[in-house]
């Protein structure tokens, strides 16, 4: 079961986003807004950005250039 | 402000954050070590709204930067990069062997899969103190001014076991 939201977005994105439901790219403009904060999640989760930084402090402290 | 003598000859494209949260903690200095610091001309944009003094110094090079190329095109969509983030990567590509310098998770993915080198701040501010320019003490403070003075965000725990391992260089 979803869990119904508020959420005030720009008129141009919702545009879009119809506009791709419309064409038949998603479902729905629902589906389409869960996909798109999936795919952001993923891509922003905190033991990557971990990683990231353990990465800079080897680069910092032992990298060559 | 000379370039310190272990500097090597590295390209770097800013993206936003570093350029800002470097200024916020009064070190972006730090740049001056690299052979060309190159900020693209939308990240030069929105830095200047938000932080327009970390733009003083001369050494920072306002660019254009190319179209995305098809890769870097799908790649920025798959991970939903902002314009800034896009305009850094082009000109990584453009710039073979350059570093992008970002502090945004999904912008370092997408570096990785292009097979361009990203480092964030704190890296930045650890090869200021491998290079020379700052002193262990100076590299500590700014470190532990992170959570007060800048708006990067680092785990507690994590910025304390950076502090320690710094410490113990």
């Amino acid at each position: 079961m979803g869990k119904t939201i508020q959420a005030e977005l720009p008129e141009r994105l919702m545009e879009d986003a119809q506009a791709l439901v419309d064409n038949g790219w998603a479902g729905s403009v629902n589906e389409l807004l869960a996909e798109a904060l999936r795919r952001y999640l993923e891509s922003h989760r905190d033991d990557l950005a971990e990683r990231f930084i353990r990465d800079d402090v080897e680069w910092g402290l032992r990298g060559q250039d | 402000m000379g370039k310190t003598e272990s500097s090597g000859q590295t390209v770097v494209v800013a993206d936003a954050g570093p350029l800002i949260h470097l200024d916020e903690l009064g070190a972006i200095d730090v740049l001056a070590d690299f052979t060309r610091v190159l900020v693209p001309v939308t990240v030069w944009d929105e830095v200047n709204r938000h932080r327009p003094d970390a733009l003083r110094l001369p050494f920072l090079e306002k660019l254009d930067a190319p179209p995305p190329g098809h890769e870097l095109h799908a790649i920025g969509r798959l991970y939903t990069l902002h314009h800034g983030e896009w305009q850094a990567l082009a000109l990584c590509a453009q710039f073979p062997g350059s570093r992008l310098l970002t502090d945004d998770t999904a912008a370092r993915l997408a570096a990785k899969a292009l097979n361009i080198a990203a480092s964030g701040t704190i890296g930045i501010l650890l090869r200021a103190m491998r290079c020379g320019r700052h002193d262990k003490t100076q590299t500590l403070a700014l470190l532990k001014a992170i959570p007060a003075q800048s708006s990067l965000h680092i785990r507690a725990s994590l910025l304390e076991q950076i502090i320690a391992e710094v410490s113990a260089q």
